[in-house]
């Protein structure tokens, strides 16, 4: 085993996949992950149709300095939004910079 | 027969070699700790043997095996502190916690305390992005519901430790039955 292998991996959000459910936060057991949705009416409905909604993810932040690393919230996604990388954590140098916001929209908006 | 004097017979019918000893809480199922032992043969290949025993949860307290298994000394501090078991005529010394930590984590009854001045993520339900108060919620593992703890009716009996313990898996806060 090489040192590359033996370090913990990343865990990256696949955001299409992923329909706001709370499922992987509720999960957790170090309350890592922080979960934001809205809810927005579906357009292009047949007419006739009654309203129908989905929720719409605003923000997706796992912080790395409370994640153990431990994979449950992988292991509990129903849609498999969740998934292991092999590259480490990047390093920062506050505790407050290890928050990963894994919705491109916000991390940028924010910036 | 008494716990000592079954952990004594098994080591003389050849189970000499001390493997474990752990306390499970049965509160829920039934109102005791266990105390559980697991000895094995190492010559003959013979399957471990597990002895177990009921202790009331009120007042748990068993004969120390430790005369018997000196490295059963370990356990017994540890189960002694993180369940409140008594071993009579054991070692008396903590293994794990400060000297000042008051209570009994591993108590299915026991609230995570630190856990119920933060705001769990997962209270959260779809389709939010705040914490909107006056809810029926979720509470998370180890919290139990305001209403039977933390900021329950001080005039009302204290809550049902097999309540509090319910709240060990979370779930969506209820009402308290009365």
């Amino acid at each position: 085993m090489t040192s590359a292998d033996a370090s913990h991996r990343w865990i990256r959000l696949i955001e299409p996949a992923c329909t706001s459910c709370m499922i992987c936060a509720r999960e957790c057991p170090t309350w890592c992950i922080n979960i934001d949705s809205h809810t927005e009416s579906i357009d292009g409905l047949p007419p006739g149709a009654r309203d129908r909604t989905q929720h719409v993810l605003d923000r997706f932040a796992i912080d790395w300095s409370l994640c153990m690393y431990c994979g449950i919230c992988i292991e509990e996604c129903p849609f498999d939004a969740l998934e292991w990388v092999t590259e480490p954590t990047h390093p920062a140098p506050t505790s407050d910079a290890l928050v990963e916001e894994m919705v491109p929209a916000l991390s940028t908006e924010l910036a | 027969m008494d716990w000592r004097a079954a952990v004594e017979a098994l080591k003389a019918d050849g189970f000499d070699y001390f493997d474990w000893l752990g306390c499970v809480d049965e509160i829920g199922r039934q109102d005791c700790l266990r105390v559980v032992l697991v000895v094995r043969n190492l010559s003959q290949r013979a399957e471990p043997r597990m002895l177990s025993c009921s202790l009331s949860r009120a007042d748990p307290r068993i004969d120390t095996i430790s005369g018997v298994f000196a490295g059963a000394s370990w356990h017994e501090r540890e189960a002694a502190e993180l369940f409140g078991v008594e071993f009579i005529g054991g070692e008396r010394r903590r293994l794990l916690l400060n000297p000042e930590f008051e209570g009994t984590p591993l108590r299915k009854d026991e609230v995570l305390g630190a856990r119920t001045g933060v705001n769990w993520p997962g209270a959260k339900e779809p389709g939010e992005a705040d914490f909107t108060p006056g809810r029926r919620r979720l509470v998370p593992p180890g919290v139990p519901d305001p209403a039977v703890w933390g900021d329950r009716d001080v005039s009302q009996p204290s809550p049902d430790p097999i309540e509090i313990s319910e709240s060990s898996v979370g779930g969506r806060a209820r009402r308290r039955r009365t």
